[in-house]
């Protein structure tokens, strides 16, 4: 991949704006950083609860689904009846999602797809969110119509700090949040579902909360 | 961004309040639905403590800018990423040219930027021979109608649902009376081959982590996770105050700004992206340039009160708050971003003399301190600029001089009752209008009569 | 026995001076003992806000010189209160000491917080009210309640009113330099007016402000200066 070498001049207009920067903040008191961002709660709110609580709640407010499966297998059996359900006749799979779960579909890229099927690489409880690993594949993440989205039940974090700083230590190129199906209001404010992002979002979280 | 005029907005203003009166009422219903969201979901937080910790880890972050872009360039260059600087709105620009040329690009997909409409990337990418499409639904239906967009977060809150059932029905063939979810469809379809078939996508950043080198987007349609996932081209124009020192930091940014702009725990969508596509990934961009731009931001950084302005998440809810802005929407203030936090960058990003008048679009109510997540003073810097244009003579005439006489009738008590008197005996309420400076009163109002005698006189006589 | 300085402001002076003097009736009436420095002109707030700050502080330094003696300085406008207190300070910083801007009050706060008035009287029984929050008295000075609670506890019924604490489009001279859209926010606030007998407030720019775009629009309830109307509600 061959393109003009610019860095030289690159470098002296990033240099020329840090020195700019530099004597803007010249004289200027120092602020220290505040430390970590705490999500905190208002006085009267109510009492934390589990992940899986947490996360269910938020998932299912913006309209999202969420399937309680006891273990895999369990997944597949919904996965077969929900196919059926949906009359799907395609399927885009993601690269995590274990061939048993999957149906026997004809597998397609997501662009052409009746229903896509991801694996979460996390979940996010305090903000109803699934992490969603550009590995796993995004356009099977992004095209269909309906998103099926497993997660396994100890993958929950609490907090989306606590979340994004387990994900530093190994990112992909691309990690895409979902917490829930597309909307958008902007047709006269009127609130309309699947604009681009599937319209459909069913989070299908695997294994036992603990007790 | 073409037909950049501020200096127009009184007659902008007054334009869009005499011959377009419904965009008050769209404008106004769209913010204060937006704002009643915000304040439902401030209440389950405690919103004063979210507030300090972001302003706090912003100006921390500004005040050592320099360093957090340097590890921030240094991250994205160590994955993949090419990093170009800009100084100006042409700089930016050209990093498309090269681009376009190398890759063959026909089609661009935009994501929703206010910093490429700054840039005028729209503009630019035809001159090149490039179809720029809009795919955020509310940058679409502008997109079609020509228009700039009139808020930083809903672009065509100006539009009523008529108005688009009539825009699809001439560009999508829908039906006149097509249901918002039939006319959404027809978009998704027409814009779904759009991204398929695309070179090259180009989106602005929320955010830019500093540790790892992630570009944060934050969205509810899902077009921003497809221009930046599915054309082999990413560009991302980041502004440089974007930068903040973590990634654990924008895990609390995403939460505050989705909240103050619509009312939202977070968006139903975010990217963060580090850089072009792993050896063990399938898909996504094979390759990403982010461009950080200047573009008057180091102008503003270097004046002594206006540089907390570039705190600003672009969250959009002084506007929502804003009796101002509520009346005319976006377009009137002649500029990319409009409200009061418009007004304030204007002065700093275009110079004072360009800016006019709009640090005074604004009657100083405050409302706006009352909701910006990084608590901004908005009025305090609006009075910066309104002292500095009198400093530099950029007031009329008539009101400097009439200031003064006031003032110094007003250190000579017998003098001022004098003119007191004055007031009580002219026929100002029929000869008003033309008083200089107070005669524009007269234009919109009656004139308020004086009291029969003024408290001075009835102090004198004695109250009872 | 609490001494106060009335500081009628200048549109107090020319446009509202019988709401001083029910002003001044109203603080005898709870005891205070009330002077009138008759030095006093313009706050400076108008010039201030429009960026001319020497004319702002020529104002400024005057009208300190003025209540220099003055134990409190009591202002039947929230505008003109929330100028001395709130930026006197910052306007006059590098004079001698300018007055403790804690001594200065708006009315009705100082009804409630100096005076602890917690029951006006009864003489607004029956009365329907719509109160306009003037944004100084709101958001600088923090008064919320006061000319409320004042209000109902003559009798007053204080009718709801969804746009009650948005801005009314005066802002000073912003109401001459962007009539149109001052205007304009003129008519939210009486597009959204519930049917009252008065409209009241404790600013005499903003009750100016509705009360002469509600008369170019034909017709509208009367518009009172909340000391008037509270002075009505105590007296006997």
């Amino acid at each position: 991949m061959s393109h003009p070498d610019r860095s030289g001049e690159k470098s002296e207009a990033g240099a020329r704006i840090l020195e700019r920067i530099r004597s803007a903040n010249v004289g200027r008191d120092a602020v220290p950083h505040p430390g970590d961002f705490g999500g905190w709660r208002a006085p009267d709110s109510p009492a934390d609860v589990d992940p899986l609580t947490g996360f269910t709640t938020m998932f299912e407010a913006t309209g999202g689904e969420v399937i309680n499966a006891p273990d895999l297998a369990s997944a597949g059996s919904w996965l077969e009846a929900f196919v059926e359900a949906c009359k799907a006749e395609s399927i885009a799979v993601g690269r995590g999602v274990p061939d048993e779960v999957v149906p026997t579909l004809e597998r397609v890229d997501a662009s052409g797809a009746d229903l896509a099927v991801s694996s979460a690489r996390a979940g996010i409880a305090e903000t109803g969110s699934l992490v969603l690993d550009a590995r796993d594949g995004r356009r099977t993440q992004l095209l269909a119509a309906t998103h099926v989205v497993l997660l396994q039940v100890e993958d929950i974090h609490g907090s989306a700090r606590e979340a994004f700083r387990d994900l530093s230590s190994d990112l992909p190129a691309a990690i895409g949040l979902h917490s829930g199906p597309s909307k958008s209001a902007d047709i006269g404010q009127i609130m309309v579902k699947g604009v681009h992002g599937p319209g459909r979002l069913v989070a299908v979280v695997i294994g036992s909360a603990s007790t | 961004m073409s037909h950049v005029n501020p200096g127009a907005y009184r007659e902008a203003a007054a334009r869009s309040l005499r011959d377009t009166p419904e965009v008050r009422g769209s404008v106004g219903s769209a913010t204060r639905t937006f704002e009643a969201s915000r304040t439902r979901a401030f209440a389950p937080i405690d919103g004063d403590r979210w507030r300090d910790w972001a302003r706090d880890v912003k100006t921390h972050t500004l005040l050592n800018l320099d360093q957090y872009l340097e590890q921030a360039v240094e991250r994205l260059e160590a994955n993949g990423v090419h990093v170009h600087w800009a100084e100006k709105d042409v700089d930016a620009l050209r990093v498309l040219d090269d681009i376009v040329e190398r890759h063959g690009v026909r089609t661009a997909v935009k994501a929703k930027s206010m910093l490429s409409e700054e840039l005028g990337v729209n503009e630019h990418l035809e001159r090149l021979g490039v179809e720029p499409v809009e795919t955020d639904l509310g940058e679409y239906i502008i997109q079609l109608l020509g228009e700039p967009p009139s808020h930083i977060v809903g672009p065509a809150i100006h539009k009523s649902l008529d108005e688009c059932r009539a825009l699809f029905h001439d560009h999508l063939g829908t039906p006149l009376d097509g249901t918002p979810e039939r006319l959404a469809a027809a978009a998704r379809e027409a814009l779904r081959a759009r991204f398929l078939g695309a070179e090259l996508g180009i989106s602005g950043g929320n955010f830019l982590a500093a540790d790892t080198g992630t570009v944060a987007l934050i969205e509810n349609e899902g077009n921003i996770r497809l221009s930046t996932s599915i054309p082999n081209v990413h560009v991302a124009f980041v502004g440089i105050e974007k930068v903040v020192p973590t990634l654990e930091d924008v895990a609390g940014f995403l939460q505050i700004t989705a909240r103050s702009a619509t009312g939202q725990p977070i968006g139903l969508f975010v990217s963060l992206i580090q850089g072009p596509r792993k050896a063990d990934e399938v898909d996504g961009p094979e390759e990403v340039h982010v461009v950080l731009v200047d573009n008057g931001r180091t102008n503003a950084l270097a004046d002594e009160a206006a540089w907390e302005a570039l705190r600003c998440v672009r969250c959009g809810a002084c506007l929502n708050s804003c009796p101002v802005y509520r009346q005319t929407g976006g377009h009137a203030y002649g500029w990319t971003y409009s409200g009061p936090i418009g007004a304030i960058l204007a002065p700093a990003m275009l110079g004072l003399e360009r800016a006019m008048p709009l640090p005074h679009a604004s009657s100083l109510c405050g409302a706006c301190v009352d909701v910006c997540p990084v608590r901004i003073p908005i009025p305090d810097i609006l009075l910066h600029w309104r002292e500095r244009a009198v400093e530099a003579g950029l007031t009329p005439l008539g009101e400097r001089a009439g200031s003064g006489m006031y003032a110094s009738l007003a250190a000579r008590p017998r003098a001022f009752e004098g003119a007191g008197a004055m007031l009580r005996h002219t026929p100002w309420r029929q000869t008003g209008r033309t008083l200089p400076v107070l005669g524009s009163w007269a234009q919109e109002r009656d004139m308020p009569r004086p009291s029969a005698k003024s408290f001075r006189q009835l102090w004198k006589e004695g109250i009872e | 026995m609490i001494k106060a300085s009335l500081f009628a402001t200048c549109l107090g002076d020319n446009f509202f001076a019988e709401a001083c003097a029910d002003t001044v009736r109203l603080l005898r009436h709870f005891g205070v003992e009330v002077d009138f420095p008759e030095g006093q002109t313009c706050c400076g707030q108008p010039a201030f806000n429009a960026g001319h700050r020497g004319d702002a502080e020529r104002m400024a330094r005057h009208t300190e010189t003025v209540f220099a003696e003055s134990e409190y300085v009591v202002l039947p406008s929230g505008s003109c209160a929330s100028m001395m207190r709130a930026h006197y300070p910052g306007l006059l910083s590098g004079e001698e000491t300018p007055g403790d801007s804690a001594r200065v009050w708006e009315l009705c706060q100082f009804l409630v917080h100096v005076l602890g008035v917690e029951s006006i009287g009864s003489g607004l029984e029956g009365r329907t009210v719509a109160y306009h929050h003037g944004c100084h008295a709101l958001r600088e000075l923090g008064i919320e309640h006061e000319p409320v609670t004042l209000l109902r506890s003559a009798g007053a019924s204080v009718l709801d009113w969804e746009a009650d604490r948005e801005c009314c489009g005066f802002g000073g001279l912003f109401s001459a330099k962007m009539p149109e859209v001052s205007a304009s926010m003129a008519d939210r606030k009486l597009e959204t007016l519930p049917d009252v007998d008065v409209v009241t407030s404790s600013d005499g720019g903003c009750l100016l402000q509705l009360s002469g775009r509600a008369e170019r629009r034909g017709g509208s309830p009367p518009f009172r200066h909340v000391a008037s109307l509270l002075w009505q509600g105590a007296s006997p």
